[in-house]
């Protein structure tokens, strides 16, 4: 009993102790050699997926644009899907670009799926943002159906925060309403 | 906390009030209230050091006092705003200085007090270079005003007032003339540091508002938004209703989005700062910024219940976005919606006994209210099929909300029962964010009809809108204050 409390004790230190973190201070590597030790990306602490739109954002890189310059990023090899105004459901060309993208993801068991929902540019900041995290889970219960494991896909609405299209027309709305598929390795 | 209120009836026999209790009791509600000499020192101490409250402190010594009896002749709302404006002239303060100089502050009063009466909407403010009387060489007094030299360029109404400059503190005397009748309608007396004129000014508005439309004015407040004005990230800014005293509150190098006012000066907001959308406060006294509801997901919208003592906000940690109501710790009391629908954008009742949020519950974005204590809620809006954005008035008698007209967005307002409904905004762009002024009487929202996202304000019937924010960036989000005392 004793043995359990301390033992339960411990693991609430430690959880705490992860929990709370530092808070990572740029430091100067010549004067503190450990400043950057095990760190290999600053932008990629906090849950922040390399090469997820937040990150790009972060960096200031164009939404479309390649992942090989991103630390630690993986080149995704996941096609985006596209979806109606104001919709969230899947419709049959969705459907064969998801099988397609299942396929890769129970082929490549190292790795876990961050599903971006995205918006275009009209209408409300919060609506949107609800709508794009409905879109991501939409996705996320295909591939759960088609037989990937929940535990490897996780889900994120960025809402019309993060176009990769800029002009308000049509076709660059459509090209917006998207989720889009980040790569992470799995720990 | 009777002594921060305003009341014009009151004071006419009370004479002047101390605005020093009022800021401590803000700081923390228990020294305003039976604290010990000690306490209100170390209060007193803290607040001064405080980046944030020190300033208003060192003002708080401002106090105001009536002068003259008040009887104006023009009360009530018999001039509605932008439809027919009050011509009023603001004489730049006479300048009293030991070494005889100029003073900035003089004419940086009469700007604030213009510019707020200007955004009223009820004001024509009078240009100061078709001014005749020279403030250095006339009184304040109604025997020593040459009231012909207003009335020949139009003014009806007349602030003139004196400014004693000591170092850093100031001492102003302002009073509001009836030129017509050649008297005096009512004065009040400032003092505190030289960094508090702006307030001052506000409060001096405020009260212009109160005896010429008989309420008091919004314009002793603040408005929080989000902009993009310091380069790519969305960061919450603060700054007064002048466009004054700009204050940038976060620098999370995220997105951080939706901030609202807590009755203590706090705010809260969501932001992506650790990868999440979560909600967090922030404290202006500590400059600390903490996580207050984080579930997976969104934790977006968060917003103080009318006493300050919960927070709703819509959160996915069940799937898809619920009404929850939280305390100020972030643990769940009540879920208020629970279904697969996306609810989002709560906003409370001013008894805080019902919240109106958006759902899409019927197929698309409408506005439902729903009473706390249960049952089902009821949908308010019956047109369109997108009505997004309830902002519940401080008066209780309208809810603000945003609805797709045209491919357009625009504001409107409608009673609580879903009665009434009026357009407030119309022609291009798109206008969003609907937030009351503490009176009610006033939206600030953002709209893109000048091009890049900008902040506006509107009187409650629309007739009167006015551009708030100008520059460089996009700003959104506007969350109005309540009155600072």
């Amino acid at each position: 009993m004793v043995k359990w409390r301390l033992r339960a004790a411990v693991a609430v230190v430690l959880m705490a102790v992860f929990l709370t973190g530092c808070p990572r201070k740029p430091q100067d590597a010549d004067t503190d050699p450990w400043a950057r030790a095990g760190e290999t990306d600053v932008f990629g602490e906090d849950g922040i997926a390399p090469g997820s739109s937040l990150d790009r954002y972060r960096r200031g890189l164009p939404q479309d644009g390649a992942d090989g310059d991103i630390p630690g990023a993986v080149p995704s090899p996941l096609q985006d899907v596209y979806f109606g105004y104001d919709a969230s459901d899947l419709t049959e060309p969705m459907r064969a670009i998801l099988r397609t993208n299942a396929d890769w993801i129970s082929r490549n068991r190292n790795y876990r799926i961050e599903i971006e929902g995205h918006c275009d540019e009209r209408g409300t900041g919060d609506y949107n943002l609800a709508l794009g995290g409905r879109r991501a889970r939409s996705v996320r219960e295909y591939l759960v159906a088609l037989g990937i494991p929940a535990e490897r896909l996780s889900t994120i609405s960025y809402g019309k925060e993060f176009p990769v299209c800029h002009e308000s027309n049509e076709s660059c709305w459509s090209r917006n309403r998207r989720v889009h598929f980040v790569v992470r390795p799995a720990q | 906390m009777a002594e921060a209120e305003f009341a014009p009836d009151h004071m006419r026999h009370g004479g002047s009030y101390s605005l020093a209790r009022s800021l401590v009791g803000l700081g923390n509600r228990r020294c305003s209230i039976g604290a010990g000499k000690g306490d209100v020192g170390r209060m007193a101490k803290m607040i001064l050091w405080n980046r944030w409250l020190g300033p208003l402190f060192l003002a708080a010594v401002l106090t105001t006092a009536l002068i003259g009896p008040v009887d104006a002749q023009v009360r009530g709302t018999i001039f509605g705003p932008g439809v027919r404006q009050y011509p009023i002239a603001i004489s730049d303060l006479k300048v009293i200085r030991p070494d005889g100089g100029p003073d900035d502050a003089a004419m940086q009063f009469a700007d604030i007090v213009g510019r707020a009466l200007e955004l009223s909407g009820h004001f024509r403010v009078i240009p100061r270079n078709s001014h005749i009387e020279s403030p250095q060489r006339s009184g304040i007094d109604a025997e020593s005003i040459s009231f012909a030299d207003w009335s020949v360029i139009g003014a009806l109404a007349l602030v003139k007032g004196t400014i004693a400059v000591d170092g850093e503190q100031v001492r102003i005397e302002a009073r509001l003339f009836d030129v017509f009748q050649r008297r005096l309608l009512f004065g009040r007396n400032y003092h505190g540091n030289r960094s508090n004129v702006r307030r001052m000014a506000l409060r001096f508005a405020d009260e212009i508002m109160a005896q010429l439309t008989g309420e008091r004015g919004p314009f002793d407040s603040r408005i929080a938004f989000v902009s993009t004005r310091g380069g790519r990230f969305k960061e919450v800014y603060v700054m007064s209703l002048d466009g004054g005293d700009l204050r940038q509150v976060t620098f999370n190098q995220s997105l951080t989005l939706s901030p609202a006012w807590g009755l203590d000066g706090s705010l809260l907001y969501t932001s992506y700062q650790r990868g999440n959308p979560d909600l967090y406060r922030y404290d202006p006294r500590s400059g600390i910024q903490t996580r207050l509801v984080h579930h997976r997901g969104l934790n977006l919208g968060g917003t103080y219940s009318p006493d300050g003592s919960r927070i709703a906000l819509a959160t996915e940690d069940r799937g898809s976005p619920n009404i929850v109501v939280v305390d100020r710790d972030g643990r769940i009391l009540q879920r208020v919606t629970d279904s697969w629908a996306l609810d989002v954008s709560p906003s409370w009742s001013p008894d805080g006994g019902e919240l109106a949020f958006c759902s899409d519950r019927a197929g698309n974005p409408q506005i439902y209210v729903a009473e706390l204590r249960g049952g089902a809620a009821r949908r308010i809006t019956a047109t369109g099929t997108y009505n997004t954005s309830p902002a519940w008035s401080p008066r209780g008698d309208r809810i603000a909300y945003v609805s797709r007209v045209g491919g357009r967005f625009h504001l409107f307002t409608v009673r609580p029962d879903g009665t009434d409904v009026k357009q407030i905004t119309s022609g291009g762009g798109d206008n969003e964010d609907p937030s009351w002024s503490p009176d009610g009487r006033y939206l600030a929202f953002s709209s893109t009809r000048s091009g890049a996202r900008k902040l506006y304000i509107a009187d409650a019937s629309g007739a009167f809108q006015v551009q708030l924010t100008q520059g460089g960036g996009d700003d959104s989000s506007p969350a109005w204050s309540r009155w600072i005392d």
